[in-house]
């Protein structure tokens, strides 16, 4: 044999798999955590994947790549094949090429110029000539050298890396205006994790951490702000969330309701930390974005993006702005469906931080959660009414099928006692289940005021069980819910299903397992979807069971 | 050796056997038919055709030796060799010498060495010299070299430019028509620097263009083959690598032969795969172009796949792809490896463009006989290094240069890269150094002399096979029996999966990822594909719980049961006819009667009857029996579904011609056979002698126009008998002036040219000496 037994197999297609169980298994995962991307963690194979953008960060980190093929060697069940190898080394070596540098004139450092330099004259006259990237320059200084206008500097940085040419950004940040934040550590302290993550975006300068749902990202924000010690600007997805982003401020770090401002539909406060909504920034009037002054309104000295996978298109083109500033963004699900995940990276920066959900929940920092798929079979009748529906309609009809009252009552009262939030998408259905369980209803026509009351309630047991709609994905604290039932979702959106599992995952005071449970209507669309759906959940290991409705 | 040879023939009938032996040895061509005598054989040695054979055959530095010695002149002194290479290292150029001779390209006579006849012809130009003064001006003399020497010193700028454009070839130019150039042309004519060739030509004679070469006659010469630059690897890794490159070509040619037998590609009229199949089949197998193409085409040397010769013919895997797979991996390589080293299709070439065409592969382009050569030169310029080293590739070319200088030397360089690729992905060569299985391929396949192995007996290589699969088997990673199943619904193999194990799992999933583990995943498509082949979901699940080192997850068991669910709810058959009545008791009488049952009605529905039968010869048959039966028309008639597994016959390969080898004993032979003829026409010839009158012996052609080019160069008369319309056979004595054409230009005795054609002069002699 020739095996040297090692725990990792070198895949054709650039993919790592490491087998989990192996003795050496965590070491072989160290050594290749810093170029590899994660990319499935079931049960027994983890699959890394070996990507052009992973091994430039691992550059950028200061790895190079005698490093990366003497961890793939070193750790290597079978010989490693040669073209990769050469593939490692020939795509390391286009990082640095090209580099973004302040230069001064003379003296006065503000007379710099932002200039993209080489060590390699081809490459810069062939990017050059590229027809996206030539007009974001200006005046050639030498054969070596040209001046970019400082606004292009992230728009410049993203067509560089679609071209495969990334640019080394050593032109550094601006220190914003000072303001000193302090965590309050009095009752609590960073996870270790957390911990790591804030280490490693503020070594970065700038990035991506990617946390599971109750996690804790909130907290490596603030950490992230302790240690900016600046001025910050806060982007999240909604007024609720802009809520509790404040609440969870006041009450880790040393900051005051003073200093803490709300920018939002409702309430328009700029203060040394501002939290602002994705809404209220891409409101147009008369085609104009007219909220954007928020972003100079200060000169902020970090921006935090708060679920980075749902950033619309306009913060990113506001994003390339901002490249002087330093940007943290969070997000338990890198996946999004329109594939802009290279934007995110190009734009707000790298990977910074990345674990594996299981691992969180082994160390006991988010809930054990046990995932149910329960199969309806729909009546002869719908049956036939689906089979002869428009395709467009087809999804609605299987999900929102009457089959499932019994059960999403059956499991009610199965999980009596518990905090239960039953999840759905169509309305009308909504309205039914709520009534058939008596149970309170929060959707988007419910008032702030109205949904902070049920969900204060709710926290406090005041209600066992809510009926929410899409507004309840994302970003509200709900720590005791511990039963989840979803009827109906965006048909195959991955990252709703992580989010929704999301809300169970806050560790209980009582150690006591989540339940999350999805009905689904067999032989239909939605079973497709519920399939696609689950792949990203399956793929961080969280395994679901299939059963029938009969079993329950 | 004789030294006082007056030919080429007096020469050779000089040598000793073992001289002979090594002549035969070096041009087999010789030996095949077996000549008759001596005579004959330096006859064939002579021919042109032969000695074309022997000089594409030589490298750089025995074709630069021989090109200075025809240059030296006739006889070729050693010193002006010497000088003419710009070399002192006698040594090598008297080995090359030696080795020219012994390849009978020279012979040596009592003044010196000679070189054939026939070489000057075959090489053309050479190197770029133009022709000699004498040649050009027949009956001037030649301008001394002091005074050329002068007049070089003291030619113009715009001369001096002409004659640096003409040194180092072509030799001939277009003269120039008026301006300064026609001035310095004008100026080196009467400074006998130039020779005008025709009226608008001039050409740079021989001997200026060596004073220009400063006496030297090649750029540069490299007497010797150029070092080899190596750079070491560890062994182990070289044969690791290749084990696993050996493995992952053998999962693709699983995978190649069940994608081709489920949907095989058509056969392009001219012959060859499609581009787009071809680019369907990488993208299936997941691999680069120019794999696809290596992969598709070493399946067909091999046998593997073929076109199955049908009306519309396809490229389908061949009957032997079954036993292939099912057996052991060092062997399944073994076949793999013998077919690709022995194999004239040259698989770079698939995807580039000939005149504008692009090569198909499994098309008739790719034909080239030539790369089996190559390919075996490089692998031999491999081997001679030590084991753990690799060879740079621009040296490797570099060599392939020096040792082919008469081949265009892109497509050269061209194939020995594509040689070097298909040997990695082969795994005859691991990170670039030959492998161990490689070595033992090359031992076996390769004889020290280059022999071809079609000339070797196919017993031999039955045998050789078996070690060649046993060097390899120590490498190939071991099959292993156990998957890992996963909830996400994959299943992950850490390793190559026996036969039996890896045929399901590409039957029941789709493959995800490769190369030393493969990554499956279960959809419901893949299930139900094993469900359509025959398995029931139980079979299924018991063959994964059997193969799992872990336990099934429960959403995988719920996939499989629940595409079974569904599997079979509606059925599809066939049937030619069928009878249906709302009486269900007409359908039983028809079911029960005896009579009807050659018709094999089955009932499919409580009022359907169907029957294989044609409907008319089932109605018939009714009526015949007293039913009364009305035809329906035939439209929604059901289609027979083809089988999807296609197989073409055997491919017709036939064992390769057993030749005899030419080698040390087959060549011994030969050469006593000779001696013996060779006495005989001794005998022979004696006895002409004594005989008064000049004789003339029947002698082959190329016997008679050696003699008669011999002749013509040394102005010699010669009698020879020519066979007229009437089949008698004349005597002329005649002075031959040229060859030409198959036609023999002479004066005979009345001065009057003559021609001869060369097929009906029956033999010649020369004319005795005047007394």
């Amino acid at each position: 044999m020739i095996t040297n037994d090692g725990p990792l197999i070198v895949q054709s297609d650039k993919t790592l798999l490491l087998e989990v169980e192996h003795p050496r298994a965590e070491e072989a995962r160290r050594a290749i955590a810093p170029f590899a991307e994660l990319e499935r963690a079931p049960e027994h194979v983890h699959t890394y994947r070996i990507t052009p953008l992973g091994l430039w960060n691992a550059r950028a980190a200061g790895h190079d790549a005698e490093q990366v093929v003497d961890a793939l060697i070193t750790h290597s069940r079978y010989a490693v094949p040669h073209a990769l190898l050469v593939d490692v080394a020939d795509t390391m070596d286009r990082y640095g090429r090209l580099t973004l540098t302040k230069e001064g004139l003379g003296d006065s450092p503000e007379a710099a110029r932002l200039v993209l330099r080489t060590t390699d004259r081809p490459v810069l006259e062939e990017v050059l000539r590229h027809k996206k990237i030539g007009p974001l320059t200006g005046e050639r200084i030498d054969d070596l050298a040209v001046v970019v206008h400082p606004s292009e500097r992230g728009t410049l940085k993203q067509e560089l890396l679609k071209l495969g040419w990334p640019a080394e950004d050593l032109a550094g940040y601006v220190d914003g205006e000072a303001h000193p934040i302090e965590l309050d550590t009095r009752d609590w302290a960073l996870r270790p994790y957390q911990q790591q993550a804030v280490d490693g975006f503020w070594h970065g300068g700038s990035g991506v951490v990617v946390l599971p749902c109750g996690a804790g990202k909130t907290l490596v924000g603030a950490g992230a702000m302790a240690a900016a010690q600046a001025t910050t600007l806060i982007l999240v997805t909604n007024t609720v969330s802009a809520r509790q982003w404040k609440d969870e401020l006041l009450h880790r770090t040393s900051l005051t309701e003073e200093e803490i401002g709300e920018y939002s539909g409702a309430r328009k406060e700029i203060r040394p930390v501002t939290i602002a909504t994705y809404q209220v920034l891409t409101t147009r009037r008369k085609g104009s974005y007219t909220h954007l002054d928020l972003l100079d309104a200060r000169d902020w000295g970090l921006i935090v993006y708060d679920e980075v996978h749902l950033l619309p298109a306009p913060i990113f083109r506001m994003t390339a702005d901002l490249q002087t500033r330093r940007r943290l963004g969070l997000t338990a699900t890198l996946v999004r469906e329109d594939g802009r995940e290279a934007d995110v990276f190009s734009l707000i920066g790298p990977k910074r931080f990345d674990a594996p959900w299981k691992d969180i929940e082994a160390q006991g920092y988010i809930a054990p959660a046990d995932c149910v798929e329960v199969r309806v079979t729909l009546p002869d009748g719908q049956r036939l009414a689906y089979a002869t529906s428009e395709r467009d309609d087809r999804y609605r009809l299987a999900s929102c099928t009457d089959a499932k009252l019994p059960i999403i009552e059956k499991l009610a009262r199965r999980h009596t006692g518990e905090p239960t939030l039953v999840i759905g998408q169509y309305l009308d259905q909504l309205h039914e289940v709520a009534e058939l369980l008596e149970a309170d209803l929060i959707t988007g026509e419910t008032t702030v005021k109205e949904r902070q009351r049920l969900y204060a309630a709710f926290r406090t047991g005041e209600i066992g069980t809510l009926v929410v709609s899409k507004v309840a994905n994302f970003s509200i604290d709900l720590p005791e819910a511990s039963v989840a039932i979803q009827i109906s979702g965006t048909f195959g959106s991955r990252q709703e299903e992580a989010q929704r599992l999301g809300r169970l995952l806050r560790p209980k005071g009582d150690g006591r397992t989540a339940h999350f449970y999805t009905l689904v209507s067999r032989d239909t669309v939605d079973a497709d979807f519920a399939a696609h759906r689950q792949r990203f959940l399956a793929e961080q290991g969280y395994a679901y069971r299939i059963i029938n409705a009969g079993d329950l | 050796m004789s030294t006082t040879s007056r030919s080429l023939a007096d020469d050779i009938r000089g040598r000793s056997d073992r001289e002979l032996i090594d002549l035969v040895l070096a041009r087999p061509d010789l030996a095949r038919p077996a000549p008759a005598d001596l005579s004959s054989l330096a006859a064939r040695a002579s021919t042109k055709a032969s000695a074309q054979r022997a000089i594409e055959a030589l490298d750089r530095g025995h074709l630069q030796v021989l090109e200075a010695l025809v240059v030296a002149g006739d006889p070729a002194p050693l010193p002006e060799v010497l000088q003419l290479l710009g070399t002192d290292d006698e040594a090598t150029v008297e080995a090359h010498v030696a080795d020219l001779w012994t390849a009978a390209l020279l012979w040596r006579g009592a003044d010196g060495t000679h070189v054939v006849r026939t070489v000057p012809d075959v090489l053309g130009t050479l190197v770029g010299l133009g022709p000699p003064f004498p040649e050009r001006r027949p009956g001037a003399t030649a301008p001394a070299g002091d005074s050329l020497r002068a007049a070089i010193a003291a030619a113009p700028a715009a001369a001096r430019a002409i004659l640096d454009r003409l040194t180092w070839g072509p030799a001939v130019a277009v003269l120039p028509e008026g301006g300064a150039g026609a001035t310095a042309a004008r100026w080196l004519l009467e400074h006998h620097l130039l020779v005008a060739a025709s009226t608008d030509r001039v050409a740079l004679p021989r001997e200026v263009a060596l004073l220009l070469r400063e006496g030297r006659l090649h750029r540069e010469t490299t007497l010797l083959a150029p070092e080899l630059t190596s750079r070491p690897v560890s062994a182990q890794t070289v044969d690791d690598v290749a084990g696993g490159a050996a493995n992952e070509m053998l999962s693709r040619i699983d995978e190649l032969a069940s994608a081709w037998g489920a949907e095989p590609p058509r056969v392009l009229r001219a012959g060859g795969l499609s581009v787009r199949d071809l680019k369907r089949t990488q993208e299936r197998l997941d691999v680069p172009a120019g794999f696809a193409g290596f992969l598709v085409e070493i399946a067909y040397a091999a046998g593997l796949v073929a076109d199955d010769g049908e009306i519309v013919p396809v490229w389908a895997p061949t009957a032997e792809v079954d036993e292939w797979s099912a057996s052991e991996g060092g062997r399944r390589w073994a076949s793999l490896a013998i077919a690709w080293l022995t194999t004239t299709r040259a698989s770079h070439r698939v995807g580039t463009r000939v005149a504008d065409a692009p090569v198909n592969a499994l098309g008739p382009d790719v034909q080239w006989p030539a790369i089996r050569a190559i390919r075996r030169e490089v692998l031999s310029g491999l081997a001679g290094l030590p084991p753990g080293h690799a060879a740079d590739a621009d040296a490797l070319r570099a060599r392939l240069l020096w040792r082919r200088p008469l081949r265009p030397s892109r497509l050269l360089a061209e194939a020995v890269g594509g040689v070097l690729r298909e040997a990695e992905w082969l795994g005859v060569t691991g990170r670039g150094a030959l492998s161990t299985p490689g070595r033992t391929l090359l031992g076996h396949h390769v004889s020290p002399g280059g022999t071809d192995t079609a000339e070797r007996g196919a017993g031999d290589i039955a045998s050789s096979r078996e070690s060649l699969a046993a060097a390899m088997s120590a490498y190939l990673p071991a099959p292993i029996d156990h998957i890992l199943l996963q909830a996400d619904l994959t299943a992950v193999a850490p390793g190559p999966l026996v036969g039996s194990l890896a045929a399901f799992m590409r039957l029941a999933s789709d493959v995800e990822s490769r190369g030393g583990a493969t990554v499956h995943r279960f959809t419901s498509g893949s299930v139900r594909r094993a469900l359509d082949a025959g398995w029931t979901a139980d079979d299924v699940l018991e063959t994964l719980r059997r193969s799992s080192s872990t336990a099934v997850p429960q959403p995988l068991e719920y996939l499989v049961s629940d595409v079974a669910r569904k599997h079979g709810v509606t059925r599809v058959g066939s049937g030619a006819a069928y009878v249906r009545s709302e009486d269900r008791g007409v359908l039983e009488a028809l079911l029960a009667a005896r009579e009807l049952g050659p018709l094999a009605l089955r009932r499919i529905a409580p009022t359907v009857l169907v029957s294989s039968a044609d409907p008319g010869a089932l109605a018939d048959m009714l009526r015949e029996h007293g039913f009364s039966p009305v035809l329906e028309g035939r439209d929604g008639g059901v289609v027979v579904a083809e089988p999807a597994r296609r197989r073409a016959g055997s491919r017709h390969r036939t064992a390769p011609p057993a030749l005899s080898p030419i080698d040390e004993a087959f060549t011994q032979a030969l050469v006593s056979g000779l001696r013996v003829a060779e006495a005989n026409a001794d005998v022979r010839r004696a006895h002409d002698v004594a005989r008064l009158g000049p004789t003339i012996p029947a002698t082959d052609p190329v016997v008679s126009l050696a003699l008669l080019r011999d002749a013509i160069a040394d102005r010699h008369g010669v009698w020879i008998g020519v066979s007229d319309r009437y089949g008698a056979t004349t005597r002329h004595l005649v002075h031959p002036r040229r060859v030409e054409a198959g036609r023999v230009y002479a004066t005979d005795e009345t001065g009057r040219e003559q021609s001869y054609s060369v097929h009906r002069i029956t033999g010649a002699t020369l004319e005795a000496p005047s007394t």
